[in-house]
């Protein structure tokens, strides 16, 4: 006799939420009047993340358990990094929802007469909304997937709409398209690695359930190099998520080629959805054969810090900059996937979050200076920014300096946090490395700060736009988090730390 | 709440006000920010006056929760030592405001920024002094940094953004190592008694020599750097150079003093071991810095890069009568830091007049300032003559102090170490005798004397220095038992006198 | 016949993708790479499933396929609209970003 089985839709609700907003969005997409589309798009988006926000909020002390058929676990951790994501998407939308950053036709070839007459028209591709809410749910899947199918469809669930949207930018679009490819290309390959890892240990556990694999490899049987080759292809395909070196060749075109908000979105959104996943993963399943990784995973968190910081310092463009400073930072996190303690999970959920709010502000910020053809992000022309607009400098400044980790800013107590985690379980090494490749970074984050006050601006060709009630709520919120969280850090580790559970 | 509370939280409202005045109203900007210092000045002299000198442990002490997941509090409170280098503090920002009035006004930013950026200064100042949290104190002694570094690339001359990078990385570095080393005692400290940062009872820990030994060097290397030792130091001059006047003398009379407060509250009481392993190694590094310093301060032609250099070679006396772990050492060194204070502000204040007037840095453009400037030429004579230590003038007590109190110690450092009186008596006495006596160059007859205000900001410095050199038995009566304390407490003793036996 | 020779299969076709990745310059060749890449891993999957006799690993290979398809929708559409642009598919014109 078979049971139906229960599918504990309370937990699964908040994805399920977005999921079905982005459904919506699609049908909205073919039905409605394309004059109201954009209103109504951001409406079901914003709505349905608020309702996905207070449906967390009501499950949040419910006790940890696995739902849909083993096929997803809601534990402390996972609700907390929902939530996390579904504050940046929220706030992400906001920025994205100031369209003219994107094309207005994305089929139009660029630079056709179809191109101009869409644009001069007014048109709007209101399917980031939905391709956005698609995104939200992959990540928000991706974070509690407890099978390795779940862990893949996720992956790409969350993947494809942003390979999508990084193409979609209205200025510089051949620049934008190259960006996609590269992103679609690099990322299709690297989600082939994780497919083929998760081969070799369903072959060894039979199982596609992480707690098998998990007792099946600290069990010690079955076969030692078809674990070490699961172990190896599965971090490939999300240390790649993440942009650790070698992995992160995409990273700066992407950054680079995106429209801004939506860069902003990936790097903050991504690195927590993907992070929860290697947190998981590396906690749950392999934290028994922890001394075979562990010096691997060193090298790559020392490489990544270093590498990152270093390279960020030729950079004359500040999205590239950016991206190189969050190669750096997936270096200092994946510091804490190293400590393995609760000390250092809780670090890891402070980290992502305050790190994802600054990048959100940080790249927010960018999409306000501008000149006759638009966004200017060449470093050099940002010279003289503070006689312009001492508020929009000073506040990019702040971002710069947290991103640095000098203290009072929120990016310290993450870097403290989360290497004090990492020196607990004696990986002394990482930390000293960790401390001298923020001194490296805190040069170049400097170098901007100073290029912003003190240089003489050559030109005043750029201009800082006024921000939409919608921007200035975006960059606002995440700024002043950035301020509080540096001032007072107890608000959010008190949470952090009680949100730090795993379960198998 | 602790009065150190209160007077951080007078500067920042004082900052906070400052922000909602007009960028305009520049002398209303002025006003309010030296009424501010003088106020903080006067609570700091009280302060001191009810310090209970009796009494070696922490007082005016507050301790609150801050972040209660790593066990770090907000926790101040004062000893003798860091009473008087508080003081000093308090007394210098006035002193700075009133004698550099009109140098805020030729900067790349408003004259409000400059003084909003002095007074969170000065809190930074105050806290870092104060703070008995281990995480406190780095807090305060890395935010101090920024508005330096913007006190320094917007108001300075010359290469000014260079120096305040070079300034910066330096410090953030050294600062960085340091950072590695507080996690390393924190989590000892986590295994041993719990996580605290709490001073006291971090010295209590149990720590391995290897272990002690790597972590003295990641808290040295920061002091180091920013007390400047040799060979940590190339920064300062710079940045004395392009600094003003105000942001030099504030960089070398409070900031650098962190550095040889941090070896006496940091170095000493959490790693006394290593402390003593590394003694031989810090006295020569510190005889290096007064010779070097002092040598390189006679070739000086910038009159502000002189008086930096002497400063090396200054905190190179500081430092060996830290390391000498004598009580008399000890109570020398912080008497030292003390007077050097303001024996050195007088020096930059007068200085900075002199290059304003003259519109040059060039020591061998003044000549015969005697004759045209009386005031400003004996003022700059008697911070000069405190500088090199004469009798009578506040360094010598100081200088003498920690030279016997090396002595006892380590004879033959200490007779070097004299040498490098004779040279300060080159580097002082050379430039003295040609920017102020001498053949009145025809480019110096027009020169204005110090006018009112110069003459009210520069006379309680020159009081000071004659008064400290006369009876400088009110400061050390609050140096000695915090002094002594630290001496005893880690295990030093006073060497016996030989001629006894 | 025996099992393991399937596994050596499928590692040889997914190091065939994974060369092919890197040295194609055809965007649509690579494309077909990763997707031999995907099927190699496909292989893998059914084999083990055999070799530990549960269907666990056929299901995989059926969601893995359906994610293929839905990966060919978005990747022929950014390629086809970088070939309206500028009437090539070779990732080595792609360079804007190689300064």
């Amino acid at each position: 006799m078979l049971t139906t089985p229960s599918f504990e839709y309370l937990l699964l609700s908040p994805m399920l939420i977005i999921l079905a907003a982005a459904v919506i969005g699609v049908l909205a997409e073919a039905f409605l009047d394309r004059n109201h589309l954009p209103v109504i798009q951001l409406f079901i988006s914003v709505g349905a993340i608020l309702l996905a926000l207070i449906q967390i909020y009501r499950i949040k002390s419910s006790s940890s358990t696995s739902a849909a058929i083993g096929s997803v676990v809601i534990d402390k951790a996972t609700i907390y990094l929902q939530g996390t994501i579904l504050i940046i998407g929220l706030l992400a939308l906001l920025l994205i929802s100031d369209q003219e950053q994107f094309v207005a036709q994305a089929s139009a070839i660029p630079g056709s007469r179809e191109e101009q007459e869409s644009t001069s028209k007014g048109s709007i591709q209101t399917e980031i909304y939905p391709l956005l809410s698609f995104a939200l749910a992959g990540m928000m899947l991706f974070t509690c997937a407890s099978d390795l199918i779940t862990l893949f469809v996720a992956l790409e669930v969350f993947s494809l709409p942003l390979y999508l949207l990084a193409g979609l930018s209205r200025r510089r679009r051949l620049l934008s398209q190259e960006a996609a490819l590269k992103y679609f290309l690099l990322g299709a390959y690297s989600s082939a690695f994780f497919l083929f890892g998760a081969a070799f240990l369903y072959g060894i556990s039979g199982s596609v359930y992480l707690v098998d694999i998990s007792s099946a490899v600290s069990g010690g049987y079955g076969n030692d190099v078809f674990v070490l080759i699961g172990l190896i292809f599965i971090s490939v395909g999300l240390l790649f998520k993440i942009s650790a070196v070698p992995f992160h060749a995409w990273t700066p075109d992407v950054y680079q080629g995106a429209p801004t908000s939506v860069t902003a979105f990936m790097a903050a959104a991504t690195k927590v959805a993907a992070f929860g996943a290697i947190l998981r993963i590396f906690y749950v399943v392999f934290s028994p054969i922890a001394n075979q990784w562990r010096p691997i995973i060193s090298v790559i968190a020392i490489i990544t810090m270093v590498f990152g910081s270093a390279v960020a310092i030729a950079q004359r463009d500040v999205k590239r900059m950016l991206a190189y400073s969050s190669i750096a930072h997936a270096g200092f996190i994946l510091t804490a996937v190293l400590a393995l303690n609760k000390s250092g999970l809780s670090a890891a959920l402070f980290y992502l979050t305050t790190y994802g709010l600054s990048t959100l502000a940080a790249f927010g910020i960018i999409t306000l200076i501008r000149d006759a053809t638009g966004e200017v992000t060449d470093l050099n022309k940002w010279a003289g920014l503070g006689k312009k607009s001492p508020l929009i400098a000073g506040s990019f400044a702040f971002l710069l300096l947290s991103f640095a980790g000098i203290p009072l800013t929120s990016g310290f107590i993450g870097k403290f946090a989360i290497f004090s985690a990492a020196y607990e379980t004696g990986n002394i090494a990482v930390v000293v490395f960790g401390v001298l490749s923020s001194a490296l970074a805190a040069f170049f984050y400097i170098r901007v700060i100073l290029l912003m006050f003190v240089a003489q601006s050559q030109n005043d060709s750029i201009s800082i736009a006024i921000p939409s009630v919608k921007s200035r709520i975006a960059i606002g919120a995440t700024t002043a988090a950035t301020v509080i969280l540096g001032l007072f850090p107890s608000l959010l580790l008190n949470i952090t730390q009680s949100f730090s559970i795993f379960i198998k | 709440m602790s009065i150190l509370t209160v007077m951080m939280l007078i500067c920042v409202i004082g900052a906070g006000m400052l922000f909602f005045i007009p960028t305009a109203k520049t002398v209303l900007v002025k006003q309010i920010s030296l009424a501010i210092s003088i106020l903080v000045a006067l609570i700091g002299i009280y302060l001191v006056g009810s310090l209970d000198k009796t009494q070696s442990g922490m007082q005016f002490v507050e301790i609150r929760n801050w972040i209660p997941t790593f066990g770090i509090n907000y926790s101040v409170g004062v000893d003798g030592i860091s009473a008087v280098l508080i003081l000093m503090s308090v007394l210098l920002v006035p002193i700075v405001l009133l004698a550099t009035w009109n140098e805020s006004e030729n900067g790349r930013w408003s004259v409000r920024t400059f003084q909003i950026l002095v007074l969170i200064l000065e809190v930074f100042m105050i806290g870092v002094f104060a703070a008995t949290d281990l995480f406190l104190f780095y807090v305060f002694f890395e935010a101090m940094l920024i508005p330096v570094y913007f006190l320094i690339a917007g108001y300075g001359s010359g290469e000014r953004a260079a120096a305040a990078v070079k300034f910066l990385l330096y410090s953030l570095f050294g600062g960085l190592l340091m950072l590695a080393a507080i996690i390393g005692t924190y989590v000892i400290a986590g295994n041993q008694i719990g996580k605290t940062f709490d001073i006291e009872k971090l010295s209590t820990l149990q720590i391995d020599q290897t272990t002690q030994n790597l972590l003295f060097l990641g808290f040295f290397l920061a002091f180091a750097i920013k007390a400047p030792l040799w060979p940590f130091h190339t920064w300062l001059p710079d940045a004395a150079r392009s600094a003003t006047t105000g942001t030099s003398v504030l960089l070398v009379g409070v900031l650098d003093k962190v550095g040889t407060y941090g070896m006496i509250k940091f170095c000493l009481k959490l790693f006394p071991e290593a402390s003593r392993y590394f003694t031989p190694w810090i006295i020569g590094l510190a005889l290096v810095s007064i010779i070097y310093g002092a040598i390189v301060a006679i070739g000086q032609k910038d009159i502000r890069g002189l008086i930096a250099f002497t400063s090396i070679s200054h905190f190179g006396f500081i430092t060996m009568g830290i390391f000498a772990m004598t009580t008399q050492g000890m109570s020398g060194a912080n008497l030292y830091m003390f007077n050097h204070a303001f024996s050195t502000a007088a020096l930059f204040l007068i200085a900075g007049w002199m290059i304003a007037r003259r519109k040059s840095a060039n020591i061998a453009d003044f000549g015969g300032l005697q004759r045209v400037t009386p005031v400003m030429a004996w003022s700059f004579f008697i911070a000069g003559l405190s500088s090199l230590a004469l009798p009578g003038l506040a360094s010598f007590v100081s200088e003498f102090l920690v030279l016997v109190g090396t002595f006892t110690r380590y004879p033959v450092a200490a007779v070097i170490g004299t040498i490098g009186i004779i040279l300060a008596a080159l580097y002082i006495l050379i430039p003295v005798q040609r920017a102020l006596h001498g053949q009145t160059l025809k480019s110096n007859e027009n020169l204005s004397d110090l006018d009112i205000r110069e003459r009210v900001a520069i006379a309680p410095v020159i009081l000071l220095i004659i008064l400290l050199g006369l009876f400088p038995k009110p400061i050390l009566d609050l140096i000695n038992p915090a002094a002594k304390t630290v001496i005893t407490s880690n295990g030093f003793s006073d060497p016996v006198s030989k001629v006894k036996k | 016949m025996n099992i393991a020779n399937y596994l050596y299969l499928s590692a040889l076709l997914f190091t065939i993708g994974s060369i092919g990745v890197v040295l194609r310059r055809n965007s649509i060749v690579v494309f077909m790479c990763i997707e031999l890449m995907l099927n190699a891993a496909n292989l893998a999957f059914v084999t083990f499933s055999r070799i530990n006799g549960n269907l666990d690993g056929q299901v995989v290979a059926f969601f893995t396929m359906v994610v293929a398809a839905c990966e060919v929708v978005v990747g022929l559409a950014i390629i086809v609209t970088i070939f309206r642009s500028r009437r090539s598919a070779s990732v080595d014109d792609a360079s804007l970003l190689n300064r």
